[in-house]
């Protein structure tokens, strides 16, 4: 099970969403649900370099578009992967299947992509088996549809 | 994580006596004693009963979420018809707007078309008068040119008479008699002139 995941995504409900199915699936233990990007850009900035008390999340999955922050989801992932040390499994969760976005996450390095709908649960349960190798680095990037 | 006995007399003993169950994530933590069964039990219940809620929410949020992608699909069409509506309506008005043009615009060439109208009539009043005028000069001339022929031929047949001594009781009378005819033509004549061109008067 995930220690710590951090959400971040414009809207609230999915928040609510999220946090049942992650718990019901016994995917995380806590999730810190973030509204926009650059907020969760301040956090990784003050956890780079030094994170003492520990408080990097394990597992970051970021909206592609998120309204109201100064920068998408990609960018994010960029900056998390570039500016601020990696050391995360992060990947995208959007409703978007756009080619050339999944292209681009892939590109900064992100290491998944789930395909946001109604029904999540079997595609966060598909996750949650393939997150051993997302944190040892060794499973390919992988679209969850 | 196994708890100390008080904290697990407390969780017990709230649970029994207010009804109240620990729940969230804290329950992923938790761990009984391997032979304790009542705590066993009891965190089994509580992960039962927050798995329960937790469905139950997730259930209703997912059907808002649902809702709320409705009415912004309802929202999105109502849109895009008060836009279709908004376009036909300024279609309308400038169409309205064309069609007052035109009329006003008809409306000028009416009035241009009746300007020319009593432009023409007056010419052709006045070409009418003209002709009336110059039809009455012309009878005036040739009946004055008769009258004055008429009467120099007439006077000088009657002085040619007298000069050779002829008889003249004939021509005299024949020319006091032709004399008051053409004199009395004469203002008959100017007369019918006269009350023509007063009755062409009148007219206008």
């Amino acid at each position: 099970m995930i220690d710590t995941l951090m959400l971040i995504d414009d809207e609230n409900l999915f928040h609510l969403v999220f946090e049942d199915a992650c718990s019901l699936l016994d995917i995380a233990l806590s999730i810190e649900a973030l509204n926009s990007s650059d907020e969760a850009d301040k956090l990784f900035s003050d956890w780079f370099p030094d994170d003492p008390n520990g408080e990097k999340p394990e597992c970051v999955f970021v909206d592609l578009n998120i309204i109201g922050s100064s920068f998408d989801g990609i960018e994010m992932i960029r900056k998390i992967n570039h500016d601020y040390g990696n050391g995360v499994v992060i990947g995208i969760i959007s409703s978007s299947e756009d080619e050339m976005e999944i292209q681009k996450a892939k590109d900064v390095g992100a290491q998944f992509w789930i395909i946001k709908s109604d029904d999540i649960e079997p595609r966060l349960e598909a996750f949650k088996e393939d997150y051993e190798g997302y944190k040892s680095g060794s499973a390919p990037f992988k679209v969850y549809k | 994580m196994n708890v100390a006995k008080g904290i697990r007399d407390f969780f017990l003993r709230t649970a029994r006596d207010k009804r109240v169950y620990a729940e969230g994530s804290f329950l992923k933590v938790l761990e009984a004693e391997k032979d304790d069964k009542e705590f066993q039990e009891y965190l089994d219940l509580c992960k039962e009963k927050d798995s329960d809620a937790r469905k139950k929410r997730l259930a209703i949020t997912k059907q808002i979420q649902e809702q709320n992608r409705e009415l912004e699909r309802v929202n999105k069409e109502n849109e895009s018809v008060n836009k279709q509506l908004s376009k036909a309506l300024q279609e309308a008005h400038k169409q309205s707007e064309n069609a007052l043009q035109s009329k006003q615009e008809a409306e000028i060439a009416k009035r241009e078309a009746e300007k020319l109208r009593d432009e023409a009539i007056t010419d052709l009043e006045a070409f009418q008068k003209k002709t009336q005028t110059e039809l009455m000069g012309s009878i005036v001339k040739v009946a004055l040119m008769v009258i004055l022929g008429v009467g120099l031929i007439t006077t000088a047949l009657y002085v040619f008479v007298l000069l050779q001594g002829h008889d003249s009781k004939i021509i005299e009378s024949t020319w006091s008699n032709l004399f008051g005819i053409l004199l009395t033509n004469s203002f008959s004549i100017i007369g019918t002139i006269m009350g023509v061109k007063h009755a062409t008067k009148n007219d206008n």
